[in-house]
């Protein structure tokens, strides 16, 4: 693990009466990708702003190379960021526009004509820096935004729901983009959004918040296998829950069948299973293996091309399963439904009081 | 298309405003001749008129802009103390009767002014020039603070966070961010002031003293020697630089605002105010707030007040003497100012509602000629009507009439461009549901469109109400003994001497104003904003 760049200490800040983010302790590395999700309000935006220095922290620190900021004003901070709904300065041109930052910053004329010509071939925008911003389309304008942000060479790339006003398809594009560039640059990074998926495609972490609070700080594979909460693990991708009572450390008893897991379990007492829907396995109810095998009927079913989602009864809750690469068989009435022991996971204890 | 009740409208209303729009501003440019405009050239005292009202142009304009900027910005930060005090305040001289600061800066800041004399022991003649200019900086500067404002509104806060981020000082991201996306809003409101400036009739016959003008020179010439071709030549003069001024607005700047940033973004908090720009701002609008509340109490105090700058012991005597005197005038200004605005409202929507629907020449015309009025000077209106309806057939003279017609049409734009921005809200396709479901063209207006456009109508009623029963532009040339009403009346009791009663009328008007503004405020839980001429 790489030197801390930026290192948020027990943060906490009250916007009036509502306490937005709530001793939030986070470290990204130098050149990491860092994202935080969560569902609106629950303290991400507040967060960046903080960082970028919109907001002063009530409690806690900030630091940005062992450098404390609590108290530097904006301005001084070079946390470049690229806004919601991007900002541009609608009486500037493109080039104008890129050029703000190193105006500020007095970089001499020649210099600042050639980083504002290489930031816009970096984003793909070349020969367009005579335009107005409302010539341009929302994609272009996003990276003009974009360009804006990295010409000062920012010491911390901040970027806040950067893709929400494009449109599915370009959103996909754009980010890859972006995680490209940033790699490529190796620019420290955080970047907020709602979209777990944007979160889990281009993050070296993910730092999930919920009400102001960090529930858990992880890579995208070990925030969707093993989310330390139930809301992580709902807010990630779909999830099925299953409560039981632990017989011994590979074994919890889920009403009348026995479930084995291969991790071994801690906790004793009730827990909570979690299983993702790809995980589950469907099968013919007369198979003759019974370890792991909960039986079901099929309620509905959706054909989303690369998979097939089924919508199950079974154990007295709604299942969702997924089937990759369907084919023409369709699952009709009873059906086994196969939980795999080795990908089986146990949220931990906490979770269940909360829940 | 082939609606029969929609083409009746069509005729009607084209035809109203050829009547009533077009016709007496024809017959005001063609009533002297050749020979009477070749003349101008010759008369010293109308040369000097016109030199002198572009002077107060250029110089009320300057200072009500730059004022009018100043508050905007102030009570466009919402961390600025007293902030609503401070915007309910400069909303509240827009309903004044148009003569009121002059007079009653006479009664504070004249030869026996509260403030000059009893105060301060000053001898100060405020008639003049100087007068002027300090009565129409104040008169004027809401109509600057309410465009610029507007403007400095729709500047997405997010750009000052953006540049703040990029590095700029809050002293940069002034100069190079706010000042520069409100400079369209700037030249829009330098023309709006310099129209209202140029046409301004209230204060300049209370307070210009020996200055002539060229919006008082056309009522002298008919008051002191019936010189009925005069006075035509006179507010043709003002027209020229009055409808300059008004394309200028419409064509040029009107294009030129930026719209803030697409996107669907939350809006952000704006970033906090330094404290020395804050308690500036502060101390700017205090100052400013100071002179508009001067105006309302030395009105009130003059109603009040035994004799004033001599004897200050309160007495009823004055409302006793201006509601004898100008009380049934007060209830002919209400009827007339409520007659018209519905009028106004009615003809503006019918107006708005045709020409919206498609594009055939004859509905440029009838745009055109609903959006003219603006254009003109409230004296140019009154010559107008007084040389048009003064003889069959349409003999409207001495009536009441004359005065409700020139009032409901020259406020006619402000009903027609509020119900054409609301009908640019409207999408057509619940017009195409309910021509889908069976109704005929008016079918549609009155079902659909009229309750869509209830806000817009009730906003132009009141605003027509209130600028129609504070009026004195128009109705100075269009009174007789048998139609008088407020406004005149107080003008008369100005000139007589009688500084207290027309304290007491002028209180009561504004009382009236500023129920009609309360009313729109319950009704339609908005702000009214009247913009135009004076």
């Amino acid at each position: 693990m790489t030197a801390a760049h930026v290192r948020l200490a027990d943060v906490t800040k009250r916007l009036g009466a509502h306490l937005a983010v709530d001793a939030v302790s986070l470290d990204v590395g130098e050149g990491a990708f860092v994202t935080l999700l969560g569902p609106s309000g629950c303290g991400k935006t507040t967060t960046l702003r903080m960082v970028a220095g919109f907001y002063q922290p009530d409690a806690g620190e900030i630091r940005i190379r062992d450098r404390l900021v609590n108290e530097v004003p904006p301005h001084r901070r070079n946390t470049a960021m690229v806004f919601q709904e991007y900002a541009l300065f609608p009486h500037m041109t493109v080039a104008e526009n890129v050029g703000y930052g190193l105006r500020m910053r007095r970089v001499p004329r020649r210099e600042a004509r050639r980083r504002i010509g290489e930031a816009l071939e970096l984003v793909g925008l070349s020969g367009q820096d005579r335009k107005f911003p409302h010539q341009l389309s929302g994609g272009q304008q996003q990276r003009v935004a974009l360009a804006r942000a990295l010409v000062v060479e920012p010491e911390v790339l901040l970027l806040d729901e950067p893709l929400s006003n494009l449109d599915a398809k370009l959103r996909v594009r754009v980010r890859t983009e972006i995680r490209q560039l940033q790699e490529r640059l190796g620019k420290t990074t955080l970047y907020v959004t709602h979209d777990q998926e944007e979160a889990l495609a281009i993050s070296d972490q993910i730092a999930v918040m919920q009400a102001g609070r960090l529930l858990q700080l992880g890579s995208p594979s070990e925030i969707y296998l093993r989310p330390a909460t139930r809301f992580v693990a709902d807010f990630v991708g779909l999830a099925n829950f299953l409560e039981g009572d632990v017989v011994d450390a590979h074994h919890v008893r889920v009403n009348a069948a026995v479930v084995a897991v291969d991790r071994p379990i801690s906790q004793s007492g009730r827990v909570t299973l979690l299983v993702r829907p790809e995980m589950i396995r469907l099968v013919p109810t007369g198979s003759a293996r019974v370890e792991n095998l909960l039986r079901g009927r099929v309620a509905t079913m959706a054909f989303l091309g690369s998979l097939a989602r089924y919508w199950i009864a079974a154990d007295g809750a709604e299942w969702v399963v997924d089937v990759p690469a369907p084919g023409h068989e369709v699952f009709r009435g009873e059906v086994g439904l196969l939980l795999p022991r080795d990908r089986l996971h146990v949220l931990s204890e906490e979770t269940r009081q909360e829940g | 298309m082939a609606d029969p009740g929609l083409a009746v409208a069509v005729a009607a209303v084209g035809a109203l405003l050829l009547i009533f729009v077009l016709y007496p501003a024809a017959r005001v440019l063609t009533f002297p001749r050749l020979a009477e405009y070749l003349a101008v050239t010759q008369n010293l005292r109308w040369l000097q008129a016109a030199r002198n009202s572009l002077q107060m142009m250029v110089l009320s304009t300057l200072t009500a802009t730059g004022v009018g900027f100043l508050y905007a910005f102030a009570v466009s930060r919402r961390d600025l103390p007293l902030r609503r005090f401070f915007q309910s305040l400069s909303v509240l001289p827009l309903f004044a009767p148009p003569f009121m600061v002059a007079f009653s800066y006479i009664l504070m800041f004249g030869r026996v002014g509260l403030v000059t004399k009893s105060l301060l022991g000053l001898d100060v003649n405020i008639y003049g020039w100087q007068g002027l200019w300090l009565v129409q900086t104040v008169a004027f500067f809401p109509f600057a603070t309410l465009v610029i404002g507007a403007v400095l509104d729709q500047i997405n806060p997010t750009l000052e966070y953006a540049a703040r981020n990029l590095g700029a000082t809050e002293g940069k991201v002034m100069r190079t961010v706010l000042l520069p996306l409100a400079r369209p809003g700037i030249a829009a409101a330098m023309l709006v002031v310099a129209i209202s400036v140029l046409a301004d009739f209230g204060n300049a016959v209370v307070i210009a003293g020996g200055f002539p003008l060229l919006a008082t020179e056309a009522w002298f010439l008919i008051e002191g020697s019936a010189n009925l071709s005069g006075a035509a030549v006179v507010v043709a003069l003002l027209l020229i630089p009055t409808i300059g001024l008004f394309l200028l607005e419409r064509f040029w700047v009107g294009r030129r605002v930026y719209t803030a940033v697409s996107g669907r973004g939350t809006r952000i908090e704006q970033p906090p105010t330094p404290p020395a720009i804050r308690w500036g701002l502060f101390a700017g609008c205090a100052v400013i707030g100071t002179l508009v509340l001067l105006v309302y109490v030395g009105v009130l105090l003059g109603s009040v007040a035994s004799v004033w700058g001599y004897k200050w012991a309160p007495t009823l005597a004055h409302w006793r003497l201006g509601l004898a005197q100008g009380g049934a005038q007060l209830l002919t200004s209400v009827k007339i100012g409520a007659l018209s605005a519905a009028l106004t409202s009615l003809i503006a929507v019918v107006a708005a509602f045709v020409t919206s629907r498609r594009d055939l020449p004859f509905l440029k015309v009838i745009d055109f000629l609903a959006v003219l009025p603006a254009a003109l000077p409230g004296v140019f209106i009154g010559v107008g009507y007084l040389l048009a309806f003064n003889a069959p057939p349409l003999l409207l003279a001495g009536t009441s009439w004359i005065l409700t017609l020139a009032l409901t049409f020259w406020h006619i734009p402000l009903g027609y461009q509020a119900a054409h921005a609301q009908l640019k809200q409207i999408d057509r396709s619940i017009e195409e549901a309910a021509q889908n479901l069976g109704a005929p063209g008016l079918r549609v207006l009155w079902d659909v469109y009229f309750p869509l456009l209830r806000p817009a109508f009730t906003a132009s009623f009141i605003t027509a109400f209130i600028r129609s029963v504070t009026n004195l532009s128009i109705v100075v040339f269009l009174v007789t003994p048998r139609n008088l009403v407020a406004t005149y009346s107080i003008l008369a009791m100005i000139g007589g001497g009688f500084w207290g009663a027309a304290a007491a009328l002028t209180t009561a008007l504004l009382a009236i104003t500023l129920a009609g503004v309360g009313l729109a405020r319950l009704l339609l839980g908005v702000r009214l904003r009247p913009l135009g001429s004076t």
